[in-house]
């Protein structure tokens, strides 16, 4: 049994972030490309340590030294839960290679915990981002015991059992339920988001403090601790302990997130196997007369094509979608909320109707699907490429999918946004203009950047909807232009000086995707994949 | 209908690909290629159909540069790959329906061939399904269906006969004798040698990415030979050359 868990954990561990790759190819120019994914996540870990570790110095600096662990733990926990909702299907139950592995003398016990293990590393590696800062700067600045370093290390391994364990029951039981029905991928993104918004919802209302009254920045990270430690104690007690060195309270995290994990481990793998079953089976009716048959034209047929395959993947749906719902949760706010006092407490001036904008041009633009259209096609790339399609064509199909897609979620916003700010004017003119802008540059630039770093030859999509260097680039482009944008123009007061921002960024959006198109429409296809 | 003039495609890295491979595959032919594992007729084909680029040589289907007009190319050819790859989100009807929107296919016509083709493929019944839930072989009968939809003047088949059942097997082979005697040209790769000399007017036989030779069937075996020995032959000509 153990040997079997180490060869498959082995197997799936030795191409996360495309290190077999790297190893074992022979052609420099794509070895180079395959660099770039771990070159890309070294440099995002090194600027995220660095943010975590300025993050707990000012935490030293207003002497709230004692919380430090607790808000990182629970940091680090929600990450690895939220994105252990969205991919523990995927990667638990994914289907590429299980034929293979079922007609081999291997039990679904030790499948399942290969897959648990490879879960675990991506989330041990969140958790030591996270948290490793605050060890390093609470222990420059307090001078702790050796213990201290004992317990804070040894705690960050247990850090993701819990988080991790309550995502993959919670995905398990989506994917369970829905394997008897079908629309599989379908139902399973809509619950997986579904149960994510419920969840940080539920707890945050389970959490929520009488109103309270804010003056100093030191009120607001107590205020901020109290309602974290309501809503995930054991963040507190494994917190606590480790500052504390209260090793009773050490050990009862560690037993209570093992003795889980455990026995969660234990459930999925006796019903893995006809969960598995369940899911890949697809009833075949054997009963089609054929009817009128409709023409469409050439884009037309493709677009339906790119939904298809975009439904078809519960992965591409659950990854693709967050932003535009919450481009629309963030819309309501304003309809909800007192958005004014809440400006009114940030220490400097900030027009919220100048900004708006661009939050929410960053916000739809939060992982394109065409940032991983052309990886999406893997295996089936040389249906396109044989067929008499254009390189325009093909590329156009999977912009006008994503501008379709995103096309309902912008129009509501928008719709939330002008009851919310009521804007006047020029503001009114920005708030629709600016997320068009950025929505097409995105999409055009999730192309450009696929294009540059395609994966044709996957056998799990998680490795190319969460992993490839096109899905971190690409997807995060919009967003990280609109955000610089936003605090740029934020700073600014003049009405005269923000217009003319605005059209200069308009002006180079507009060239830059003009650019960008036309650049793409001259690659040569034939050379991918 | 296709020449090949000195087609070289080498991949970055490694010793295969096809070296200054020239053919010339007439209206009427049916044409085998032949080669052992890794000797270069995927990479071929796959030139053929616009699948991969080549580093030197043209290519021209009836007279039109591959390379210059890709898409006029593409209007005449049909590809079947030797493992069929299909879109498994689709269901057969709306694969085909999506092939045949793609190459413009009236809607009066592409019934009447799906209707025809399907009956004879005995798939009509699983049209609705999705391609998931299909066999090897239903895919492949699928791939054939969606290949001839358009009614190529000329299909480039790659393994063609691999998982099929011999009803399919017979009916496939009309069907390629069909299209030559109208006027239109086969270019199939294939192992089974047996298939090949009964089938095919002329063959090539590839090895190591280098034409080793070709001709017509009837002067290959002439010699009361058959392709089988004539292929050990060659091949070990050839090996003997090399060394």
């Amino acid at each position: 049994m153990l040997t079997q868990i180490k060869f498959l954990t082995k197997l799936e561990l030795c191409n996360l972030y495309g290190l077999n790759k790297i190893r074992f190819l022979k052609d420099k120019k794509e070895k180079k490309k395959a660099i770039i994914v771990p070159v890309i996540w070294i440099i995002l870990l090194f600027f995220c340590f660095f943010y975590i570790g300025s993050f707990s110095y000012s935490f030293i600096c207003l002497g709230l030294e004692e919380i430090i662990f607790t808000y990182l733990i629970i940091i680090s926990s929600i990450l690895v839960f939220v994105f252990g909702i969205l991919k523990s299907a995927g990667l638990i139950f994914y289907k590429e290679g299980y034929d293979i592995l079922c007609a081999l003398p291997v039990t679904g016990r030790a499948i399942v915990a290969s897959r648990f293990i490879k879960m675990y590393v991506e989330n041990l590696l969140i958790a030591l981002v996270i948290i490793m800062p605050g060890v390093v700067v609470y222990a420059w600045h307090m001078e702790p015991t050796y213990l201290f370093y004992l317990l804070s290390i040894l705690g960050i391994l247990f850090v993701p059992c819990l988080p991790m364990t309550c995502s993959i029951l919670i995905g398990t039981f989506i994917t369970k339920i829905s394997s008897k029905i079908n629309y599989k991928s379908l139902i399973v993104a809509v619950v997986s988001i579904f149960m994510v918004f419920v969840i940080m919802y539920g707890t945050l209302s389970i959490s929520a403090l009488e109103e309270v009254k804010i003056e100093t920045l030191e009120e607001l990270f107590s205020v901020g601790f109290k309602l974290l430690k309501k809503m995930y104690p054991p963040a507190y007690w494994l917190g606590m302990a480790i500052i504390s060195e209260d090793i009773l309270q050490y050990l009862l995290y560690i037993g209570l997130s093992v003795g889980i994990f455990l026995l969660v481990f234990y459930g999925i793998s006796i019903s893995f196997h006809q969960i598995c079953r369940n899911l890949y089976s697809n009833l075949a009716k054997h009963n089609y007369r054929l009817g009128i048959v409709k023409e469409q034209s050439i884009l037309v047929s493709q677009v339906k094509r790119e939904f298809r395959r975009y439904f078809s993947s519960s992965v591409y749906v659950a990854n693709t979608i967050i932003g535009p719902i919450m481009s629309c949760v963030f819309s309501g706010m304003f309809l909800v909320m007192d958005i004014e006092s809440i400006i009114g407490k940030i220490p400097f001036s900030v027009k919220i109707n100048n900004i708006v904008p661009f939050i929410l041009s960053g916000i739809l633009c939060t992982m394109t699907t065409t940032s991983v259209s052309i990886s999406m096609e893997g295996k089936n790339w040389w249906i396109v490429k044989s067929l008499p399609l254009s390189v325009k064509s093909i590329l156009d199909a999977k912009i006008l999918m994503n501008l379709l897609l995103l096309f309902p979620f912008y129009i509501l916003s928008e719709i939330l946004l002008i009851i919310g700010l009521q804007p006047k004017g020029f503001e009114f003119f920005w708030l629709l203009f600016i997320p068009m802008i950025f929505i097409l540059f995105s999409c055009i630039y999730g192309i450009t950047i696929n294009l540059c770093f395609p994966v044709m030859d996957w056998e799990n999509e998680v490795s190319v909807v969460k992993q490839s260097a096109s899905a971190v680039l690409g997807g995060m482009g919009g967003f990280v232009l609109a955000a610089l944008c936003a605090m740029g123009i934020g700073v600014i007061q003049s009405e005269l000086v923000i217009n003319i921002l605005n059209i200069g960024i308009c002006i180079v959006g507009g060239w830059g995707i003009m650019i960008l198109y036309k650049r793409n429409n001259k690659y040569f296809l034939r050379n991918l994949g | 209908m296709l020449t090949l003039e000195h087609v070289t495609k080498h991949y970055k890295g490694s010793q295969k690909g096809i070296t200054d491979l020239s053919l010339y595959i007439a209206p009427g032919d049916i044409y085998g290629f032949i080669g052992h594992n890794g000797a270069g007729k995927t990479t071929t084909l796959k030139c053929i159909v616009g699948i991969q680029g080549f580093d030197s040589g043209t290519i021209y289907i009836n007279g039109i540069d591959l390379n210059k007009e890709p898409l006029k190319c593409k209007q005449q050819i049909a590809y079947i790959p030797d493992n069929p790859d299909l879109y498994e989100y689709l269901t057969g009807i709306q694969y085909l329906n999506f092939i045949a929107d793609i190459f413009q296919v009236k809607a009066k016509e592409r019934k009447e061939q799906i209707q025809k083709y399907g009956e004879a493929f005995e798939i009509i019944e699983s049209l609705g399904d999705l391609i998931s839930t299909y066999s090897h072989g239903m895919k492949q009968k699928l791939a054939i269906i969606s290949a001839l939809v358009h009614q190529p003047r000329l299909m480039v088949l790659d393994e063609p006969f691999v998982g099929l059942d011999p009803k399919a097997t017979i009916i496939l082979k009309d069907i390629m004798r069909k299209i030559c005697k109208e006027g239109g040209a086969i270019f199939f790769s294939t192992h089974v040698l047996d298939v090949a000399e009964r089938l095919c007017n002329k063959v090539a036989i590839i090895k190591d990415g280098s034409l080793v030779t070709s001709g017509n069937m009837e002067e290959l075996i002439k010699q009361g030979k058959s392709l089988e020995t004539i292929f050990m032959e060659v091949i070990k000509e050839n090996n003997a050359n090399t060394n």
